[in-house]
């Protein structure tokens, strides 16, 4: 079972995986979101918003509602946001579960591709 | 719900019935009739119907456990294993590119009985790259408009219905007469067709306040397309010489012209675009995300995990999904063998309908505690039923043309094969290559933690 810590430096690495690539940050000027991160097995919640381009991370909920909401153990999360596992497999059997259009779940695919590669 | 954006019911019921609705199913429609003595094709639709909601419901109740756009894949898998959800999956992806491949063909006929000039193949070609830009483009059927195509074409076919049914002044002849019991069940199972990809609404459960709404959705859309479909087919059967029905592609413009003329064909020609235009666009995105995730897992190859920068789409994944739509439109163009993809897509769907009825029951035995927002009444009875019912019409299927039995038991080799050698070999790759290249960045962090 990974901590909230660890799941808050996942993020900060995604964060930075983020920053570093200035395509993302073009690529998605015009995809404002609101995105939770819940962890299901220990209380750990954090949001990632993307406004104009800009990524940023937070701890909690959103004030506002989300466009996505990404629940997975605290392990998943970790692994996931750290790179070291693609989302794809924990999402086809049912432990990462995204709630949100299909559109955007790809899109979020999409950017974490971008960010780990394969 | 703490999402911003959720789908209506009206729009549910929208996209499960305009998923199914398809220029083939006016061809099935008139096979369905074929089977049967008199005008009772719609006995054999209704009852095809009512056993397709007891397969709604056990998508409904899968669903609502796991509402993953996975769908079929996470179901199987959880309920029987992850090689064989991997091998039903693509075979069933398989035979969406030839439903695909049928629909081009009925619509190119269409489009050559109205402009002879221009030929099938350049129809095809044309709709195929109009839907692959679409899908290159990211460009996407909008709620709102899903909406008004589906429920104008359902009000179109009913209206055409009650212009036939008037002109026969409600005459029918043996509406009740099924003939012999082997013809109203191969009847059933081909009309099994009519309702296809219903069930392709479940990956909107993601986008739903309630999973209810989904398995509700469903439920509806099987009611009006039963009904639907019931009337046009009696209407097109009752007013239309059989003969003239059975051997033609295109068995909806003939009905349209005995009935309207040429602004029946016109109307007919509008209908039959809609419907073709939803059904090619929903194959390909479903396929094509099938193709991308699966390379994204590693059960493809990576080349079809790559993404246009501009728009966000798989784009490999759409375009071999173009080249082998084309491929397989081009051979039913050559061989007019398309009647043969209609009744392995009426298989393939009685499988996977078998398959869900199962699945409700061995997770009901395997996850006991696993919470179910949606469970269905009656103990086992109605996943019971479902299951054992479309085996009889998958076997019904087989009986009656042994060459769907070939070809799908040849896919199923093929795509058995794949998951158990080339999968592997795959995963096997691309483990070597990522110890190779990346140590676990999580472990580094913990590490460097602790040395601080």
């Amino acid at each position: 079972m990974a901590t909230h810590e660890e799941i808050s430096a996942s993020l900060q690495s995604f964060y930075e995986g983020y920053k570093k690539n200035n395509k993302l940050n073009l690529m998605n000027r015009d995809w404002n979101r609101i995105i939770i991160i819940k962890a299901s097995d220990i209380d750990s919640q954090h949001t990632l918003t993307l406004q104009n381009g800009e990524l940023s991370v937070s701890q909690g909920a959103p004030d506002q509602k989300a466009d996505l909401v990404v629940t997975s153990d605290s392990e998943t999360l970790a692994d996931l946001f750290y790179g070291d596992i693609t989302p794809t497999e924990p999402y086809l059997n049912g432990t990462l579960v995204i709630q949100g259009s299909e559109d955007d779940i790809l899109r979020l695919d999409f950017i974490s591709l971008m960010i780990w590669g394969e | 719900m703490q999402l911003k954006k959720v789908l209506t019911l009206r729009t549910i019921v929208a996209t499960s019935a305009g998923l199914t609705l398809s220029s083939s199913t006016f061809v099935a429609a008139v096979q369905v009739a074929g089977f049967l003595a008199g005008d009772a094709a719609w006995l054999a639709i209704l009852t095809g119907g009512l056993l397709c909601t007891t397969a709604a419901l056990c998508f409904g109740e899968l669903n609502g456990m796991t509402p993953s756009a996975a769908g079929i894949r996470l179901y199987f898998s959880r309920a029987f294993n992850d090689q064989l959800a991997l091998i039903v999956s693509m075979l069933y992806m398989v035979v969406i590119m030839g439903v695909i491949g049928a629909e081009s063909y009925v619509l190119a006929q269409v489009l050559n009985e109205v402009w002879p000039v221009v030929p099938a193949l350049v129809w095809i070609l044309t709709m195929f790259s109009i839907v692959t830009a679409l899908n290159v483009l990211g460009v996407k059927i909008a709620g709102g408009f899903q909406n008004v195509l589906t429920y104008g074409l359902l009000l179109s076919m009913l209206a055409f219905a009650f212009i036939a049914l008037v002109k026969v002044n409600f005459q029918l002849t043996t509406p009740l007469g099924t003939g012999n019991a082997v013809g109203l069940v191969n009847a059933v199972a081909l009309g099994v067709f009519l309702f296809v990809g219903f069930e392709w609404v479940t990956p909107l459960a993601e986008e739903v306040t309630h999973h209810r709404i989904v398995s509700r959705g469903m439920l509806l859309a099987i009611g009006i397309l039963s009904v639907t479909y019931a009337l046009f087919t009696v209407a097109m059967t009752a007013t239309t010489p059989r003969e003239a029905l059975a051997g033609s592609p295109i068995p909806h413009l003939l009905f349209a012209r005995s009935i309207l003329g040429d602004a029946g064909v016109a109307w007919m020609v509008v209908i039959t675009l809609a419907a073709s235009i939803t059904t090619f666009n929903a194959g390909l995105i479903s396929v094509s995300r099938f193709v991308y995730s699966s390379a994204r897992e590693h059960v493809l190859p990576p080349v079809f995990s790559k993404i246009s920068i501009r728009f966000f789409t798989p784009w490999t994944a759409v375009l071999a999904i173009f080249i082998i739509g084309l491929a397989i439109s081009i051979a039913v163009l050559v061989t007019h063998r398309y009647l043969v993809l209609v009744n392995i897509a009426a298989a393939m769907e009685s499988i996977i309908y078998a398959l869900a009825g199962l699945a409700v029951i061995r997770l009901r035995k395997k996850m006991p505690e696993v919470d179910r927002p949606y469970r269905i009444p009656g103990n086992y009875i109605i996943p019971g039923i479902c299951a054992l019912m479309f085996t009889v019409l998958a076997l019904a299927v087989f009986v009656s043309f042994p060459i769907v039995l070939l070809y799908i038991a040849l896919g199923l080799l093929i795509c058995t094969w794949y998951v158990n050698v080339v999968v592997p070999e795959l995963k096997r790759r691309y483990q070597a290559q990522k110890a190779a290249a990346k140590p676990r960045r999580r472990l580094m962090a913990r590490e460097s933690s602790k040395s601080d």
